[in-house]
């Protein structure tokens, strides 16, 4: 079991290297819509898992005990709202500051949000009770909802199955192709290095 | 040449999120940084998570989160190798492995090691040397340090309440069409986009 942690994690860091996410600058210029390179890359592996999945299942390769769908209740939003704070500011994600870590050039920052989401992660241990108790996870609680069909698990939107995730996932391909693949010219660039 | 450069990266992208669900369960991250701060409170409090038969996971803990799900943090904490936390362990040592096969990477640092040498020896300073150090290195000033720490925590604050990060919410969540995945993404970028603008716009104000 850990041989394929250190195998799937290695090679998420891999990946992570390659499409530059461990490069706060880069995910940075994603943000500010200078650089549309890493968000095609991420529309286009969102895209292209979700058919790789849909074929698996059709191939009867695909174990559905693997899925695992998040609750949809009120802190989704609240809590989205609060890491997008995180995401603008530092320019990183938990993910990418774990790559940023095993690079050369950012691994300072990476080694500082670690300490950050690290006091995040304790001072939301902490007050996990009072949040609860302010109702958020029961309001707008969907359970685990998906769009599509895809196990008894989960109530889904539509009573399309695994196709759906076809459709979607080859339309995030497409969308990914068709964004320009633009990138503002470095000496504008140069002038906005904070 | 620019054409096609992130396609390859991006394929290798999708393809480790697939591997995940295909042989174990949907890549998420936020989750270790739980079972971290668990282990770093139990130094405190070593009654803080403890066996326990009747629960799901045969642990609870005395903090309301970690003993959620039938102490399922609870007993990460206690047992913290295992996958969830070496698959995270693990993501920087992909990078390191990249990084050092990188070779555009080190022709860069070549590149940059010959033009200080000449440097050196004209004592001229040469505008391609800052471009090139540039192309290295990450900007950094020290007060960076303090907005990555901020931004740490505030992105695994937001993560927990949110049940997820943007590898396990957006990109697992996505994948699998959970609603919860597409309104979280949708939050999160309708948000950091026009922040990161406000951002930009600050500095060009300088």
């Amino acid at each position: 079991m850990l041989i394929k942690a250190i195998i799937l994690g290695g090679f998420f860091g891999f990946a992570l290297y390659q499409v530059g996410a461990h490069l706060p600058s880069k995910i940075e210029g994603m943000l500010r819509l200078e650089d549309f390179s890493l968000m095609k890359s991420i529309l286009f592996a969102i895209g292209l898992s979700s058919v790789l999945l849909a074929l698996a299942q059709m191939l009867g390769i695909f174990n559905l005990a693997h899925l695992s769908v998040k609750n949809m209740h009120l802190g989704v939003i609240v809590g989205g709202l609060i890491f997008a704070l995180g995401f603008a500011l530092g320019g990183t994600c938990p993910g990418t500051c774990m790559a940023a870590l095993g690079s050369r050039q950012s691994w300072q920052k990476g080694l500082f949000a670690l300490l950050g989401g690290l006091c995040g992660a304790v001072l939301f241990n902490l007050s996990y009770g009072a949040i609860a108790k302010t109702g958020i996870f029961t309001a707008l609680d969907w359970g685990k909802l998906t769009l599509f069909k895809l196990s008894e698990d989960y109530p889904s939107v539509l009573g399309l199955g695994f196709s759906g995730l076809l459709i979607t996932g080859l339309l995030m391909m497409g969308i990914a192709f068709i964004l320009p693949d633009y990138r503002l010219p470095k000496a504008l660039r140069e002038s906005q290095k904070n | 040449m620019k054409e096609k450069t992130w396609l390859f990266p991006a394929i290798l992208l999708g393809l480790s999120f697939f591997f995940a669900v295909l042989w174990v369960k949907p890549i998420g991250v936020s989750t270790q940084f739980s079972v971290a701060a668990g282990m770093a409170q139990r130094v405190f409090k070593p009654t803080l998570v403890y066996e326990d038969a009747e629960s799901k996971s045969g642990y609870a803990s005395t903090n309301a989160y970690l003993n959620k799900s039938g102490g399922k943090l609870a007993k990460a904490v206690a047992h913290p190798l295992n996958y969830g936390m070496v698959f995270v362990l693990a993501i920087p040592l992909g990078v390191f492995l990249g990084s050092s096969l990188d070779s555009k990477r080190r022709e860069r640092k070549q590149e940059l090691a010959k033009f200080k040498q000449a440097a050196k020896e004209d004592k001229l300073a040469r505008k391609s040397d800052a471009e090139i150090i540039n192309q290295l290195n990450e900007p950094i000033n020290h007060s960076a340090y303090g907005l990555s720490f901020l931004a740490g925590l505030l992105l695994i604050f937001g993560a927990r309440l949110a049940g997820g990060c943007t590898s396990g919410h957006m990109m697992s969540g996505i994948m699998q069409s959970s609603i919860s995945g597409y309104i979280f993404a949708l939050v999160v970028f309708g948000l950091a986009i026009p922040l990161a603008f406000l951002r930009a716009r600050k500095n060009y104000k300088q």
